[in-house]
């Protein structure tokens, strides 16, 4: 199925690379290395060159930490998606926020994408979206309040409860007027979730695809890879490839990640092993 | 009577396909000599089974009418190329016989020479991973009247000789049968 992303269309085989650019003090992985306007503006240039065709942009950290009311949120993000929009045109501007007020702000100052990485916790958000012909993320977190971990949550069947609360939150996007090519589907791996859990979404990631949503995915350096591999935080990039293969087999759009060029590679291969994918060159034996 | 030599280049297949062409040059060559064939009428495939296949997707690229035998026919489509060994990177490494032999060939082409071609040494080139020394043999007999080749390609970009020559016969003598060289 055909994607957009705001302004921006996806034919049935393409892949998204969604970088991270966190506008926080205090996320786990990159520790406030982007909160300032400089590092941040020098982070997108980055990942652009390195081929990142979406930027996701977050000014509250996911797990627990500093208080950051709506207001600040706003201040931290909406600057800096105008920014992105009016330098990179061509590339998609996605926020990360569960609050309709920020995404408001945000889709005002250009934004193609609300990510509401905390599963519809604020149910105008859909409304926003539509409102401004903005695609929209459903996430499954378990009925996790905004900013907290799971603690002793257990599931029946943890992948049918993330078909189902996706699914749920998709049809109450279309409903609200967001478009059906613009909605996308997340399992978020971690949210919600323990290693076990994370690690039964990612091999049977398959049936959230066929679900026919198009399905995200957020693997990048996460716990359930640490815990995995028993790895610290900096270390986990090839467990994180490694899930990125698995979920790339099973047909995931969108990657959401802090490493550009090794995940667009391993998406690219795994693509083309799927025969979704040409390879780029081949002679080999063909001569 | 058009007569034209392509190699038979399997990434010309569609199913080979990549996102950048590796043979532009000699694709585009082979394509340009299968579309001046079907511009004189229906063309018949000089190949063996796996050149076939290059052969009738060449002609069915360009919109050729593949001819239904030798005397409905009035273009030949040849799959032929020269050594795949003609160098250490070449699918089959080095023989040192090869760029001799393929020389020898090419100017049996070139000329042409239809009783050099006859006389090619068929065990020698299935040695050196020749493509296809038999329809080259047949080649000689279809060659026979005909004026020196026009050569749109001559090059080795992968250690595998390649032509593709085109030549206009004003005085078919006999045109020997069956397409199965």
């Amino acid at each position: 199925m055909q994607m957009r992303l705001g302004r921006h269309t996806f034919g049935p085989d393409d892949t998204v690379m969604m970088a991270i650019v966190n506008r926080t003090r205090d996320s786990f992985y990159d520790r406030g290395a982007t909160f300032d306007d400089g590092p941040a503006q020098e982070r997108v240039h980055r990942v652009v060159h390195e081929g990142a065709e979406m930027i996701d942009i977050g000014g509250v950290r996911a797990g627990y930490g500093e208080q950051v009311d709506a207001a600040e949120e706003i201040r931290r993000v909406a600057p800096f998606v105008a920014w992105v929009r009016e330098t990179y045109p061509g590339v998609v501007v996605s926020v990360d926020t569960w609050r309709s007020e920020v995404a408001r702000e945000v889709c005002r100052a250009g934004a193609d994408v609300l990510n509401d990485a905390w599963g519809g916790h604020d149910p105008a958000l859909v409304e926003v979206a539509a409102e401004h012909d903005a695609a929209v993320i459903c996430t499954h977190t378990g009925g996790l309040a905004p900013r907290t971990d799971p603690y002793r949550i257990e599931y029946d069947d943890v992948v049918a409860d993330a078909i189902a609360e996706t699914t749920r939150l998709a049809e109450r996007a279309l409903a609200a007027g967001v478009a059906r090519e613009s909605i996308v589907i997340d399992p978020a791996h971690d949210f919600g979730k323990n290693t076990f859990h994370s690690l039964e979404i990612t091999r049977r990631l398959g049936e959230m695809v066929a679900t026919g949503w198009p399905v995200l995915v957020s693997l990048s350096n996460k716990d359930f890879v640490g815990e995995t591999l028993d790895l610290p935080t900096q270390q986990r990039l090839t467990g994180t490839l490694a899930a990125t293969a698995i979920c790339a087999l099973a047909g995931a759009r969108i990657y959401r990640v802090h490493e550009v060029v090794e995940t667009r590679e391993t998406v690219d291969m795994a693509w083309s092993i799927a025969g979704r994918r040409l390879p780029r060159r081949a002679i080999r034996g063909i001569q | 009577m058009r007569v034209a030599l392509v190699p038979g280049v399997l990434a010309f297949l569609p199913e080979y396909a990549g996102q950048v062409d590796p043979v532009p040059d000699v694709r585009a060559a082979a394509l340009a000599a299968a579309a001046w064939l079907a511009e004189d009428g229906p063309v018949s495939v000089v190949a063996d089974e796996q050149g076939a296949r290059v052969g009738r997707h060449l002609l069915r690229a360009v919109g050729a009418a593949e001819g239904e035998g030798p005397d409905r026919s009035t273009g030949y489509l040849v799959v032929a190329n020269g050594s795949a060994r003609r160098t250490d990177t070449a699918p089959g490494y080095l023989d040192e016989r090869a760029v001799p032999y393929d020389a020898a060939v090419e100017a049996a082409l070139r000329a042409p020479d239809p009783d050099a071609l006859a006389g090619i040494d068929v065990a020698l080139g299935a040695a050196l991973l020749v493509g296809n020394p038999a329809a080259l043999v047949h080649l000689g007999t279809l060659l026979r009247g005909a004026g020196p080749a026009l050569v749109d390609y001559a090059d080795d970009p992968y250690g595998v000789q390649y032509w593709v020559m085109r030549w206009v016969v004003t005085d078919p003598g006999h045109v020997s049968e069956g397409s199965d060289a």
